[in-house]
């Protein structure tokens, strides 16, 4: 138990933390935008299997790590070109879209992979490259904080700095603004000239850039290799987070954070014996109930504002 | 009315049988035999009496999973936990087949009744959730896809596990509990009757029971339903909890149809299909029995040219994920141009 203690306020365990929170940091950017625009996006999960995906086998093909973020950028815009097609031009209900490109995601990277190597389960045989940590100079030498903030996947330091870049996007730039409008309501956003479509365009190729950034850290840092189905509910957990951090980007930080912790909780625990099938189930449990207490205190201030 | 549910039904047929083509007809060239390919999907699963029954095995849980996700749909409540409920209802089945030694004419139905009950969790839960606390029952129902799978893994893992079989899988299930095949050379079992009267009377109640009207007025919007007085809350409660237990029903019996351990390692696909299905029937009950049998038949066509050809069965998903966005597309469904063909001039004077 002292060892668990130990180990639980170890650097590496907070350093853990923040490797494991960078998909679900990443994505949530993308479907914050994405839901702030009025579209809530839950084909965030397709978006990131097929970044993962088209990392992996454009950075093995070229043999550019850069290479491949660039493409699996490129297929979580795809991604969002799919969306903003099956919702604007065909009108299709935008759930039940967000669904299909999710099983349209998880059968085409199958299919990709199977015509490409002939397996189905993993992509083993492409040699793909993985992008690189970053030391940073003076912060790397500090006794704990060395370890806590140095030495990480290039895209966890993008993750974080791009928090701010969303909230001052959101919040302080006219296309944020006017993407809230549309979100806020599209009717009065129409009147006043914008182009809802355009806009709610814009939000799901956003969405796909994060998106597919996510799917990238999975299958180019996080490991080196590609499975299906490799991204398993984390485009959902960070629909959780965003809804959790109430649409603000700091919000869904800390909502990325918590879900994040839990998640290597459970790892340290099932290192001391627990069952980790259980310890597996927290992370997606310790969610619903986030929702429901923030849907609760939500509740009252809602009532309360309606009493004044 | 009756036109315009014709033309819905017409163009939901021909966009099926357009999408299914624009996926396999590509494919079909990428092999040396196009043709071969190309008729062993389309003919094949009629060949034989067992591949037909195939397509009624497949079709069965997805009839039930249908029923379950379009009364939740009707209702307003978008409520995705089928997939988790299945799984658990199969779990629970299971465990009580294992654990109760009761002769299996009260045995079955009571092991199926506990599925259902503990199954229903993962749809209820949502729905209960949303009710109090009003977090969106699509995430959290997600989420609890995701828990109900590896709280299942666990009690296979330390309670059920048989420890002589080489693969994680529960003890064999008692010959006596097992539904026997109604059909020889195919593996068709009571549950087929089960689903059939289930979607039947699933009609019934949306359409012709005052709660079925209730469920479809509050799943309109809340305004006119509370000015109706209804207590929509409750009743959004209610059907997601029936949902679920229909769901997790569709797990037993799947379970004691076609199984003889308990094996499932992870959700098993049959939740989604059950979603697809709702959507090419247009929330309507009745349909679910052909769209169901349309979704069956692709998954025995997929299966056939996967063993003869060896290409993908992934390609069904591709054509599920397509039917799915054109059965949605209101583009689609109300052009003018469209739907003037599919009626002639009947439409107009309709109109």
């Amino acid at each position: 138990m002292m060892d668990l203690a130990a180990s639980l306020l170890s650097p590496e365990f907070f350093a853990a933390i923040l490797r494991v929170s960078t998909p679900i940091i990443l994505v949530a950017m993308g479907v914050l935008i994405s839901e702030r625009a009025g579209v809530v996006n839950i084909g965030a999960e397709g978006m990131m299997l097929s970044g993962a995906f088209c990392g992996v086998v454009f950075s093995a093909y070229t043999g550019s790590a850069t290479v491949g973020l660039i493409a699996a950028i490129v297929a979580g815009m795809v991604g969002g070109l799919f969306m903003s097609f099956a919702v604007h031009v065909l009108r299709a209900n935008l759930f039940l879209s967000g669904i299909a490109l999710n099983l349209a995601a998880s059968a085409g990277t199958i299919l990709a992979l199977f015509s490409l190597t002939g397996e189905k389960g993993i992509s083993g045989t492409l040699d793909s490259e993985v992008l690189p940590s970053v030391h940073i100079p003076w912060v790397q030498d500090l006794p704990v904080l060395g370890t806590i903030l140095s030495g990480h996947h290039i895209l966890t330091y993008v993750a974080f700095l791009s928090v701010p870049a969303v909230a001052i996007f959101m919040m302080r730039t006219p296309t944020g603004l006017r993407m809230r409008a549309v979100g806020e309501n599209p009717e009065a956003a129409k009147a006043t000239g914008l182009s809802v479509i355009r806009l709610q365009l814009q939000a799901f190729l956003l969405c796909g850039v994060f998106a597919g950034a996510g799917g990238a850290f999975l299958s180019m840092g996080y490991v080196s290799w590609f499975s299906q189905n490799m991204t398993a509910g984390r485009g959902f957990i960070a629909l959780a987070a965003e809804v959790m951090g109430a649409g603000g980007a700091y919000g869904t930080l800390a909502a990325s954070l918590l879900l994040g912790s839990v998640d290597v909780l459970a790892i340290a625990l099932a290192g001391e014996g627990l069952p980790s099938e259980l310890l597996q189930a927290a992370p997606y449990v310790v969610t619903v109930l986030a929702l429901a207490l923030y849907g609760l205190r939500q509740a009252k201030q809602k009532t309360i504002g309606t009493v004044h | 009315m009756i036109r315009s549910a014709f033309a819905s039904t017409a163009i939901t047929v021909g966009f099926c049988l357009f999408v299914l083509l624009v996926v396999l007809v590509p494919v079909a060239l990428l092999y040396p035999e196009p043709g071969e390919v190309l008729s062993r999907f389309l003919l094949g699963p009629f060949e034989k009496t067992r591949y037909m029954g195939n397509i009624v095995e497949l079709a069965t849980p997805s009839m039930l999973t249908a029923l379950a996700v379009v009364l939740m749909f009707r209702c307003g409540a978008f409520n995705l936990g089928v997939e988790g409920s299945f799984f658990l209802g199969g779990l629970t089945t299971a465990a009580m087949v294992l654990w109760m030694p009761l002769p299996p004419l009260v045995g079955i139905p009571l092991a199926l009744l506990a599925g259902a009950i503990v199954g229903s969790l993962v749809c209820g839960i949502p729905g209960i959730v949303k009710a109090t606390t009003g977090a969106s029952e699509l995430v959290s129902s997600l989420m609890l896809n995701y828990a109900a799978v590896f709280i299942g893994l666990f009690v296979l893992n330390y309670y059920l596990r048989d420890p002589t079989a080489a693969m994680l899988s529960s003890d064999r299930f008692p010959a006596e509990y097992r539904f026997e095949s109604l059909i020889p050379r195919t593996r068709i079992h009571i549950g087929s009757i089960v689903a059939v009267v289930a979607c039947i009377i699933g009609a019934i109640y949306l359409n012709r029971t005052s709660q079925g009207l209730e469920v479809r007025i509050s799943g309109t919007g809340n305004d006119f339903s509370r000015h109706l007085g209804l207590n929509s809350v409750a009743l959004n409660i209610r059907i997601q909890v029936i949902g679920g237990m229909i769901a997790a029903f569709a797990g037993g019996i799947e379970m004691l149809g076609l199984y003889s351990r308990f094996t499932w390692q992870n959700t098993t696909g049959n939740g989604w299909t059950g979603v697809i299905v709702a959507i090419i029937a247009r929330d309507n009950p009745i349909l679910i029995i052909p769209a169901a049998l349309f979704i069956g038949y692709l998954q025995v066509g997929g299966d056939l040219v996967s063993r003869a050809f060896g290409v993908p069965t992934e390609i069904v998903s591709l054509i599920q994920a397509l039917v799915m966005i054109c059965v949605t597309s209101v583009a689609i469904f109300q052009h003018p141009a469209l739907r003037k063909f599919v009626q002639g001039n009947r439409g107009e004077a309709a109109q």
